[in-house]
């Protein structure tokens, strides 16, 4: 292989006899054409336009304009008043109902979640944050914890030590949420206060709370002892009642 | 080239480039060719079921939903991948005008990538496929794969790297991209499928971005790169408007990349992410219609050698096959059209368009050029290349109008029979299925004569002349002499 490399070096060698060999064994190298140069051919208009063509399309589709850009409409692809029918089977009516307590205290866990990272996932503050466990404040009058829940709270707590502040958690909380995370800390953890905060109970509550003179300030001690020692007002719920766990409402059938 | 020691020792470097890289290149080919053969006999078996259920039903190995996707996984993988590999490594090198130094082990590599693809396409028909179209192998199969491919093309990279100074060609733009653009849509859409257990909704995401990413950031570019080398090379004329090309390049870099959640149309995606893909998918046309057009018209500029030569023709078949494509882009991309095509065979037949009319064309190109280079052989038979070509591109040119105008046929009975039985509008289907059938049965047919002639070059049995194999027999005028004289004088050196 090294001697083949330099065959002008090798005197031994015929260098026209193996330039001609090598031409041979590589006939098809070298017959191959050799090109430098890119070609500068004027590009026809038409290229261009039928381009701008393409782009207008493209644009069409983008843009979800008129009819040759609209991908997927509803209205559309749905006629106007359209029920879906009822086909009668079980899997078809969406989760099955359950007791109202379960329902809650479910849906309550989830909301839980925010609470979790200074109470902690047993409820019981891990020393810095109060615990929630047997306190009287959570079992006691549910108007006393909406608010507290609700504006958050500055102060000592039940116990009387000070712990900060514990900021609000109104912002973007429906009455079924509050209801919910209620149910689930006035029932978990130990506690077991046994009832069912409802959703027009927390309404009570979230009305309550807007009336407040100042509502951006947390609750204290003091306003919480003169003003909110009372239950939350509306119906009581039983909790073994049987509820749609979506809507929420009772069930008039459950075996249906 | 200006003297002839000049030409004499460029010759001696182009032919050392394609000595050394005459076993993993020639590795790929056939091993690619029997892959094909494979994914043919699949389709077959695939597509009959489509008419005929009862075919094969009872072996649960052969069932459509395995058979189908192994089809498909063999026909990408095994025979799309190992062409381009092929086509990359020896464009790389003669383009960056290094020889290989690396044969060996893109040899053991390309032994890697047969194997895990092997295990692959047994795992689906064993049941263990994934369900989502080009990425169906169970789940073990892509991390050898995508270190199998690493192995493959990291040389070409080097290669470019350490090139000669000056003009860097539009083929190695192209190759390059490919180069880059494959781990980056293999491995991460792989990761995010197999590696995190995401949503179903979000991994179906990213099988629609990937199906459309391998069609058209892989196998678009390495077959326009081949393409832009084949035919300024084999007519001698240089590039129609070398600053088209350079357009088309840029253009399929920025706008592909953004296609393919059009197939989402309607699932609970982020709205906006099939419009997007509609407008990229759309857009896909301007790259391919340039790219075509720029390379159709040097190759019109000698009419001549395009009928001559077995690599010309297949390239600008190719070509054509591309600008259908980028047609076929626009039309079933606009909204409009998708709607009615959506659920129906035309993404199989923009696929197979894509596939095996334009990227396998110019691989066949390719072969038929690269391979008497590399074996020093000439082709056997001006007869079996001519057989080749006319099946396939007959076959193939059926298949896509078939499953293309079945397509409409299909989605039109979907919207107007919608009250009625569906499958009243799955059956406008059959005629056009069983027409598949038989286009696949000819490509099995051209494929055979494809393959018999690869293997017979393969074992060092091509013709020993140094006149090419043409299509025309004998022609007077031909710059090469008269054809057919079998030179066995001097013996055929070792190295």
């Amino acid at each position: 292989m090294q001697e083949s490399h330099k065959p002008d070096l090798e005197e031994s060698l015929n260098v026209t006899e193996s330039h001609d060999r090598m031409l041979r064994e590589a006939a098809a190298v070298a017959r191959e054409k050799h090109v430098d140069e890119g070609g500068r051919e004027p590009v026809s208009l038409w290229i261009f336009g039928s381009c701008a063509l393409v782009f207008i399309f493209a644009g069409l589709a983008l843009g979800n304009i008129g009819s040759l850009g609209s991908l997927f409409d509803y209205d559309q692809t749905v006629k106007p008043g359209y029920v879906r029918l009822d086909l009668g089977g079980e899997g078809d009516a969406g989760p099955p109902p359950a007791e109202a307590l379960k329902v809650y205290a479910k849906k309550g866990a989830k909301i839980y979640s925010k609470c979790q990272g200074c109470h902690g996932a047993d409820g019981k503050g891990g020393g810095a944050y109060p615990s929630l466990v047997g306190s009287e404040w959570v079992l006691g009058d549910t108007q006393r914890f909406a608010m507290i829940i609700l504006n958050g709270l500055s102060g000592p707590s039940s116990t009387g030590k000070s712990y900060g502040v514990m900021p609000a958690q109104k912002a973007g909380m429906t009455a079924a949420d509050l209801a919910a995370v209620m149910t689930y800390v006035r029932n978990s953890f130990g506690n077991d206060a046994g009832d069912v905060v409802t959703v027009e109970m927390a309404e009570h509550a979230l009305s309550l709370s807007g009336e407040r003179p100042d509502p951006a300030a947390p609750v204290t001690a003091e306003e919480l002892e003169s003003k909110y020692l009372a239950p939350l007002e509306g119906e009581p719920l039983e909790p073994s009642t049987m509820i749609d766990p979506v809507s929420l409402q009772p069930v008039e059938d459950p075996a249906g | 080239m200006s003297a002839p020691s000049d030409s004499f020792s460029d010759v001696r470097l182009r032919s050392e480039i394609d000595r050394s890289l005459r076993h993993p290149v020639m590795f790929f080919f056939t091993s690619g060719a029997a892959w094909l053969a494979v994914a043919i006999l699949l389709g077959i078996i695939s597509s009959a079921k489509v008419h005929s259920p009862g075919f094969l039903d009872s072996c649960p190995w052969m069932t459509y939903g395995r058979v189908f996707p192994a089809h498909e996984t063999a026909l990408i993988y095994g025979w799309g991948c190992q062409a381009a590999f092929g086509m990359i490594i020896w464009l790389m090198s003669r383009l960056s005008r290094q020889p290989c130094r690396n044969a060996g082990t893109i040899l053991m590599a390309g032994h890697v990538w047969n194997f895990a693809l092997s295990l692959g396409v047994i795992g689906i028909l064993a049941g263990g496929g994934t369900g989502m179209p080009w990425m169906d192998m169970p789940a073990f199969a892509w991390i050898p794969l995508l270190l199998a491919y690493i192995a493959i093309t990291i040389w070409s990279m080097v290669q470019f790297k350490v090139r000669p100074e000056g003009h860097t060609y539009i083929s190695q733009w192209y190759l390059m991209a490919a180069l880059i653009w494959f781990p980056w849509f293999f491995g991460s859409a792989h990761l995010l499928v197999h590696g995190f257990s995401g949503s179903p909704l979000g991994a179906a995401g990213v099988n629609a971005w990937f199906h459309s990413a391998m069609l058209l950031l892989f196998f678009a570019p390495v077959g326009i790169g081949m393409a832009y080398y084949l035919i300024p090379k084999v007519t001698g004329r240089p590039v129609y408007n070398y600053a088209l090309s350079l357009i088309g390049f840029w253009s399929l870099a920025i706008i592909v990349p953004w296609a393919g959640m059009q197939k989402l149309t309607g699932t609970p995606i982020p709205n906006f992410l099939p419009y997007l893909g509609a407008f990229a998918a759309i857009l896909f046309a301007i790259p391919a219609a340039v790219a075509g057009i720029n390379l159709l018209k040097t190759a019109a500029s000698d009419t001549e050698t395009v009928n001559l030569s077995p690599t010309l023709r297949f390239t600008v078949w190719g070509l054509v096959f591309l600008l259908c494509l980028g047609a076929a882009s626009l039309v079933l991309n606009s909204p409009g059209v998708m709607k009615v095509t959506q659920f129906t065979i035309a993404g199989y037949g923009y696929d197979m368009l894509g596939i095996y009319g334009f990227f396998s064309f110019i691989a066949f190109g390719a072969i038929y050029f690269i391979v008497p280079r590399i074996t020093r052989r000439e082709w056997l038979s001006r007869r079996l290349i001519k057989w080749h070509f006319f099946v396939s591109i007959y076959a193939v040119m059926a298949i896509v109008v078939v499953t293309l105008f079945g397509a409409l046929m299909q989605g039109v009975a979907q919207e107007t029979t919608y009250d009625s039985l569906w499958y009243n509008a799955a059956s406008t289907v059959f005629p056009y299925a069983v027409l598949t059938t038989i286009a696949w049965c000819f490509l099995l047919i051209s494929n055979f004569f494809f393959f018999c002639h690869l293997t017979l070059m393969w074992l060092r049995l091509g013709r020993r002349s140094s006149h090419p194999t043409l299509l025309v027999h004998g022609h007077p005028d031909s710059p090469h002499g008269p054809e057919g004289d079998i030179d066995n004088t001097g013996t055929a050196s070792a190295h």
